[in-house]
């Protein structure tokens, strides 16, 4: 046996090793939203098809209900909060009797932040009796929950999900975030008109459904608004390296940019921007950035950095006090570290009110509920659902990135969905 | 300079040299890594997969060691100094180095009888069981701080001279636009972000329009530079010392001599009365502290770097291609083709594509193996079965 014949082998294996480690992801890029009219409240018209599997009921002493979360993985600070909020909501409403004298039993799957993971963790809630589904917090993951969702007819309610087409995978989907037709625009407008930016570079994560959906929301808006887009250079998920896109991006010239991924990477993208002599271009992004992981990673170079969220724990209605210091005293005096502890919160409630509101307790019944939500006060705001095609008529926040002895996300702006239709 | 006012085709000339610069950089680290495959396939015929996970483990190792030096998540501590730097390098080499020897001592050795295909496939079972097993006891999504590095800076080389823009007018006209909008605030109590009048606005469209103009002129009139982090200039000034060491170590210690040998021929050795087990064990822990010395430097020196079970995935994967193109087994081979990969990256990514820069990488691999199949350095001899 000759040795080349090894190491050649040894190449091709490789070569098909990193084809399937590809391939894995590759799952997740599912339709983009091109060629879809962003509307500011979400209250898209497209046709939601309606899952016909038999509907599955609530059997035994307890209701069950799941959530998916990455408790592992890239995303763990939002699967960990996320899931807190959610057990939060739970034990209030058990605590106030549940219903029909049934109480709720909460199950939990782990996305390991990946979207097959997600399906395999829904998979295994289906199989075992859920009812209804909290979950995910990445658009990506969240996309799986629902496809396998929809073979059992199971509702599922996105906790940050924010990419635009991912309600369209049905009417069991509905979500308590807004969505990147919004958030998008909203910080389009704001770099328009409150930065003055008007040479804006763009930066997407190519791997993540979340990030592309993202950039293409604001590009338009930046656009309409008179803006001009100098480029859009791309990195993926677990990139490590980026100073061959910034170098790129950096020759245009930008005054501003916007970095659609998620925190892990944009906090080192920030300190290698920074680095390459961009060291007055504003930075930008979404509700990705949120995790003060992003201050560790970003150093100097994120602050004074903006990004869009959902609420702020500064915000003075009576529900986000009271929610915060309930959620104080069970997790040792901590404030949640990301919003996804307000917004799985309100996803659990949102569910469990519908449960309430169900004319029985199968699922079928919980997914027309949930669909008939008006008026539902949540942590993060009130959540409208009826009529509008699972896309609830939030506000969103510009909150602008500070060091955390000064607050973490100190609050700019705050656009209702009317801001944006006309000035 | 008229290059950098030239489009040819679409390609801005003038991020060339800054893209060529970071490619040869990141080169140098790539040469690290590749020595790791090289020497190791030099004398065992193996290739080692389980390098990537190596260097991965580095990573940590420095990670852990930022930590004990103060330099944890949430630490007030300022700059740090190169001792630090010297410290954390040393203890990420030495950790490598007795992980790489303990790899070879507990996966390889007893398979090294067997056929090779065996050893090839244990390695990529290591390698997975690193990736994973680490999930479990190791923090994920950390970062070194940056701080920790006292070379915080940038080296600017200016490649054009910058023309001389008269801006006194228009920093004139931002101080008074500027001047006009806070007085505004002050006067009306407004939040700068949440003006309430059409006046505010106006005024604050002025002062954008002024600070706009301002960099636009500022930004006509400025040179092309070269910006290279002091840090990243470190990481190649001690990779080539290494390599330096390396050589020597090589060519002029007995050590040096009886690895050769070794992977001249491993039974003659044997027979020559060379501990072969011994060299082996040398050969896992020489490269293993290049790829230590490696993550240590990647993870300091380019910034904010997430350091996960998965970091030595792509640089390893990268890393053994460019040891496959200087011609595996060859170690000047293995800098040359890890340069080349850097270099041809770069080239990549100034073309416009850098989405496509890794699928290039390994273009390039099929190239070279399809003309030159031993590689670059390599010499492709027909053995006898």
């Amino acid at each position: 046996m000759s040795t080349f014949w090894n190491w050649k082998t040894a190449v091709a294996t490789l070569a098909l090793a990193v084809a399937v480690g590809c391939s894995g992801g590759g799952e997740s890029t599912t339709p983009t939203n091109e060629g879809k009219t962003p509307d500011a409240g979400g209250t898209s018209a497209a046709a939601r098809p309606t899952p016909t599997a038999p509907t599955v009921k609530a059997e035994g002493d307890t209701i069950k209900i799941g959530i998916v979360g990455s408790l592992t993985g890239d995303q763990k600070p939002w699967g960990d909060d996320s899931i807190k909020g959610a057990e939060m909501a739970v034990a209030e409403f058990n605590a106030a009797g549940g219903v029909n004298g049934k109480k709720i039993e909460l199950l939990i799957g782990d996305s390991a932040s990946k979207p097959d993971q997600a399906k395999s963790a829904t998979e295994k809630l289906l199989s075992d009796g859920v009812i209804g589904i909290v979950g995910e917090v990445a658009s990506g993951n969240t996309i799986q929950i629902a496809s396998a969702a929809f073979e059992k007819s199971v509702p599922v309610v996105a906790v940050g999900a924010t990419r635009t087409d991912l309600t369209d995978k049905g009417t069991h989907v509905v979500r308590v975030c807004y969505t990147d037709d919004f958030q998008g625009p909203v910080m389009a407008k704001f770099a328009y008109d409150d930065l003055g930016l008007r040479k804006v570079g763009i930066i997407t994560d190519n791997k993540a459904p979340y990030s592309q959906g993202l950039s293409k929301s604001f590009e338009k808006t930046f656009k309409e608004l008179g803006g001009e887009i100098v480029g859009e250079v791309f990195y993926e998920t677990g990139q490590t390296d980026f100073t061959g896109p910034i170098n790129e991006i950096k020759g245009k010239t930008p005054d501003g940019l916007f970095l659609s991924g998620y925190f892990p990477e944009v906090g080192p993208m920030a300190q290698a921007i920074r680095n390459s002599g961009m060291k007055d271009v504003k930075l930008l992004g979404g509700d990705g950035w949120d995790s003060p992981q992003i201050l560790t990673s970003g150093g100097d170079a994120i602050l004074g950095a903006f990004m869009c969220n959902h609420y702020n724990n500064k915000e003075s209605r009576p529900i986000v006090q009271e929610f915060l210091t309930k959620y104080k005293k069970e997790n040792g005096g901590k404030e949640p570290a990301t919003t996804m502890a307000a917004l799985g919160y309100d996803a659990m409630a949102l569910i469990l009110d519908a449960v309430k509101r169900a004319k029985s307790l199968d699922s079928v019944a919980l997914m027309e509920a949930l669909n008939e939500t008006e008026g539902f006060e949540g942590v993060s705001g009130t959540i409208n659902l009826k009529g509008r095609g699972g896309n609830p008529d939030k506000q969103a926040l510009v909150v602008e990135i500070r060091p955390l002895a000064e607050g973490f996300q100190v609050f700019r702006k705050a656009y209702a969905p009317s801001d944006l239709v006309k000035n | 300079m008229l290059i950098g006012s030239l489009p040819v085709a679409g390609l801005d000339f003038s991020t060339l040299p800054q893209q060529l610069t970071d490619g040869l950089l990141l080169g140098f680290i790539y040469a690290l890594i590749a020595l790791g495959y090289t020497m190791v396939y030099g004398v065992l015929k193996l290739i080692n997969f389980a390098h990537g996970e190596v260097f991965m483990f580095g990573a940590y190792a420095a990670l852990f060691t930022s930590w004990a030096l103060g330099y944890t998540p949430n630490h007030a501590l300022g700059t740090g100094t190169p001792w630090m730097l010297g410290v954390m390098l040393l203890a990420a080499m030495t950790f490598c180095g007795l992980l790489g020897v303990l790899i070879e001592r507990l996966a390889y050795r007893p398979l090294r009888t067997q056929p090779r295909i065996a050893s090839l496939i244990t390695a990529i079972g290591i390698s997975l069981l690193l990736q994973y097993g680490g999930q479990i006891f190791l923090p994920l999504n950390q970062n070194i701080d940056s701080k920790i590095n006292p070379f915080g800076g940038s080296l600017e080389i200016a490649l054009s001279g910058s023309a001389k823009v008269d801006t006194v007018a228009l920093d004139a006209e931002v101080k008074s636009a500027s001047e006009k909008f806070d007085a505004y605030l002050k006067s009306s109590g407004e939040d700068a972000f949440n003006l309430k009048t059409d006046e505010g606005r106006s005024l604050r469209n002025a002062k954008q329009d002024a600070e706009r103009k301002l960099r636009d002129a500022k930004s006509a009139g400025e040179g092309k530079t070269l910006v290279i982090s002091y840090g990243k200039l470190i990481a190649m000034g001690t990779t080539i010392v290494l390599m330096i060491g390396l050589t020597y170590l090589v060519l002029f210690t007995k050590a040096g001599r009886a690895m050769r040998a070794v992977s001249h021929d491993f039974d003659a050795a044997s027979l020559m009365g060379i501990n072969v087990n011994t060299i082996v064990t040398f050969t896992f822990a020489l490269g293993s502290c290049l790829a230590g010395a490696g993550a240590m430097m990647v993870a300091t020196f380019y910034a904010g770097t997430k350091i996960d079970t998965f970091f030595g995935m792509v640089l390893g994967v990268k890393a053994f291609v460019a040891a496959v193109l200087g011609g595996i087994g060859n170690i000047p081979g293995a800098v040359l083709g890890g340069l080349l990969m850097g270099v041809t990256e770069g080239l990549v990514a100034w073309a416009g594509s850098t989405a496509y820069k890794d699928a290039v990488a390994f273009v390039v691999l099929i190239l070279v193996l399809l003309l030159r199949p031993g590689g670059l350095l390599g010499s492709a001899k027909v053995e006898k079965v």
